[in-house]
């Protein structure tokens, strides 16, 4: 429990302070702009828009955390030795904490923090609870009896996290696994732990 | 990728979580997405039954988000568009015409706005409630998109505002921007050095034109100061019939 | 009363039209126009006639709610007019109740007159399309429907000139008619 409050703390402090900021709206509006896009170029195949998305958002994570480690003040590492140290910090709070990064993360990508529940009893995994999403606001699926089924609006979320947590070496799963859009009464995505991954180096990218 | 968990799986362990998890009191019915709640409609809604006509507009009109995550969605967005287009042109076109739509839903929320609210979203020094007038003449047009729609999108007002001075071009007009936020963060490759990715906000303007009833082209152009390396040129040429009608309205004194 | 309401986009295509019948003064909401076989038809004519009045006022009127813009006498008909900024226009033509006593013609003097017993004429709504009561109710209405279509077309999947068919929508129409007309 105090991790929760830590991390919510931190990423509130680092949302405060030390993040530019602009119109949500803009935000809300260019994602929306992006994903009806791609249900176009796609011809409405939603299951590829997903992975489109996901895919973008992997991209977007792995820039997302370096931003973030800059801002957050343990970027600024001198040798390369201080670089695996602070990667190994992030990293062991992952573990330790399970979500920590998620949760600070998501605060400073959507100004959302995220509730983390249902955990396995491993702890290899959990599930994030978004009450708030700015990037579905003022979104309507389309009414084409399908998009309810197939589309996952917010998809591009997975992909952020994946690629974050790329970033400090922790391989990870993630899925929506219901969203409001869809008419469930929440938004859940279902993370799961892959593997940690033992070389040094941030991984390339696909 | 592996098969997903469905919730079944999902909910039998939800329990077993450590400590942590104090959350889980939070209504959790996955089933409801399998059963249709509403059977006139298309589209189901969750059991509380809000939809985007329950969510009040102005409720994220001071939202504010990280500008990292817009421009990384950004510059994915000229990523994605740039591997669908042969060369510079078609990609400018492009994102060109996806911000027209967003002109279009903007021109909306803007008058929206100032007439569901004391303090008008279109005029700060206005202090009556009297909705705001649609735009009859090009000045007026112009001033909407100088002033209220940047102060919407980038939360200040643009930079400059000029007509040709040229007598060929009368329907010429520019709107300057010395540090457009779309270019920010992208760094546009040596071989693309005439790309501006601000073709984006010229086709919102021209999404806002059209709305208005002022069919007119709008293009970005980079024009760099020493001051000012990204400063961007929005040139606004409006058609033929807008002209002819603006010097009508202007006979008639129409303002 | 009897009200028709069209949403046309910029080009005149229909987006979204409900008939329906004053709920004030005891009234149940039922359309019941003069000529009941052909209202659907005569009704859409009768607008798409108004708008070349329309077009005029758009660009010496600013304003979003043009108020009473055109009258149709042969039925009876007036018609209001609201304008989006984007372009579409929400058009309201309504229709008095033919009063078996007074003989209704297109003139707002014969109509204004109170003279009549029946129900409908102890609202001023009902009983004169073109009073200030009426142009105000009919504003807060056009202004509830802009709200509500402002929701619809902010939704990155709807684009300009698509047929507006959510249900939630028309429910929120005719919530806005029972409440103002």
């Amino acid at each position: 429990m105090s991790s929760t409050t830590k991390a919510s703390r931190i990423g509130e402090e680092i949302w405060k302070t030390r993040v530019d900021k602009v119109n949500a709206e803009l935000v809300t509006l260019t994602y929306g702009t992006i994903v009806a896009q791609l249900c176009q170029d796609y011809d409405s195949d939603y299951q590829e828009v997903n992975k489109q998305l996901d895919k973008m958002g992997y991209n977007i994570g792995m820039r997302l955390i370096e931003d973030f480690l800059a801002k957050s003040g343990v970027g600024r590492c001198a040798n390369f030795r201080e670089t695996a140290d602070m990667i190994a910090k992030v990293r062991t709070s992952v573990i330790r904490n399970g979500y920590m990064s998620e949760q600070v993360g998501f605060k400073i990508f959507l100004n959302v923090t995220p509730t983390v529940t249902n955990w396995t009893s491993d702890n290899n995994q959990f599930s994030l609870i978004f009450d708030e999403n700015p990037l579905a606001d003022f979104v309507e699926l389309p009414d084409d009896g399908r998009s309810q089924d197939e589309l996952w609006f917010s998809n591009i979320l997975c992909g952020v996290l994946r690629g974050s947590l790329e970033m400090v070496q922790v391989q990870i799963e993630a899925h929506f696994v219901s969203d409001v859009l869809r008419g469930d009464d929440t938004t859940e995505m279902r993370v799961s732990l892959v593997r940690y991954i033992e070389d040094e180096m941030p991984p390339e990218e696909d | 990728m592996s098969a997903p968990p469905r919730h079944s799986a999902v909910m039998s362990i939800s329990n077993a979580g450590p400590p942590q998890s104090a959350s889980t009191d939070k209504p959790q019915t996955p089933q409801q997405a399998q059963t249709p709640t509403q059977p006139m409609s298309g589209l189901r809604v969750p059991s509380n039954r809000k939809t985007i006509y329950d969510r009040h507009l102005n409720r994220s009109r001071n939202a504010e988000l990280s500008r990292a995550s817009f421009a990384f969605l950004f510059a994915e967005m000229v990523t994605y568009a740039q591997r669908r287009v042969t060369g510079i042109q078609d990609l400018e076109k492009r994102l060109n015409e996806q911000g027209y739509p967003l002109g279009l839903r903007l021109l909306d929320l803007l008058f929206y706005r100032s007439t569901s609210t004391s303090s008008s979203a279109l005029s700060s020094s206005s202090t009556s409630s009297s909705p705001p007038n649609r735009p009859l003449r090009i000045i007026t047009l112009l001033h909407l998109i100088h002033g209220p729609l940047w102060r919407l999108l980038f939360q200040r007002a643009a930079d400059a505002l000029e007509h040709s001075v040229s007598a060929d071009t009368p329907n010429e007009y520019m709107i300057t921007d010395n540090d457009p936020l779309v270019n920010t963060y992208i760094s546009v490759p040596r071989e693309m050095s005439m790309l501006n990715c601000a073709a984006f906000v010229a086709g919102i303007i021209e999404g806002v034109c059209d709305g208005c009833g002022f069919e007119a082209k709008v293009s970005a152009h980079n024009q760099p100061s020493e001051m000012w390396p990204s400063r961007t040129v929005f040139l606004l040429r409006f058609g033929d019939s807008v002209m002819e009608r603006e010097k009508v309205l202007e006979r008639a004194g129409v303002k | 009363m009897s009200y028709y309401f069209t949403i046309l986009s910029p080009t005149d295509t229909p987006l979204f039209n409900i008939a329906f019948g004053t709920s004030k003064g005891g009234g149940d909401g039922i359309a019941r126009f003069r000529f009941p076989d052909t209202a659907q038809y005569m009704n859409q004519f009768i607008i798409h006639s108004s708008l070349d009045i329309v077009e005029e006022a758009q660009w010496t009127n600013g304003g979003m709610y043009l108020k009473h813009i055109d009258t149709y006498p042969p039925a009876a008909a007036y018609i209001s007019a609201f304008l989006t900024p984007s372009g579409a226009r929400f058009l309201l033509l309504h229709q008095p109740p033919q009063l078996p006593s007074a003989t209704p013609t297109g003139s707002s003097s014969l109509l204004n007159a109170s003279g009549s017993a029946t129900r409908a004429s102890s609202n001023s709504i009902a009983a004169n399309p073109t009073s200030p009561q009426t142009e105000e109710a009919v504003r807060q209405f056009m202004n509830e429907v802009y709200d509500t279509y402002v929701k619809t077309s902010m939704s990155p999947f709807y684009k300009q000139g698509m047929e507006i068919r959510s249900p939630v929508f028309r429910g929120r129409v005719t919530a806005a008619g029972k409440k103002w007309l």
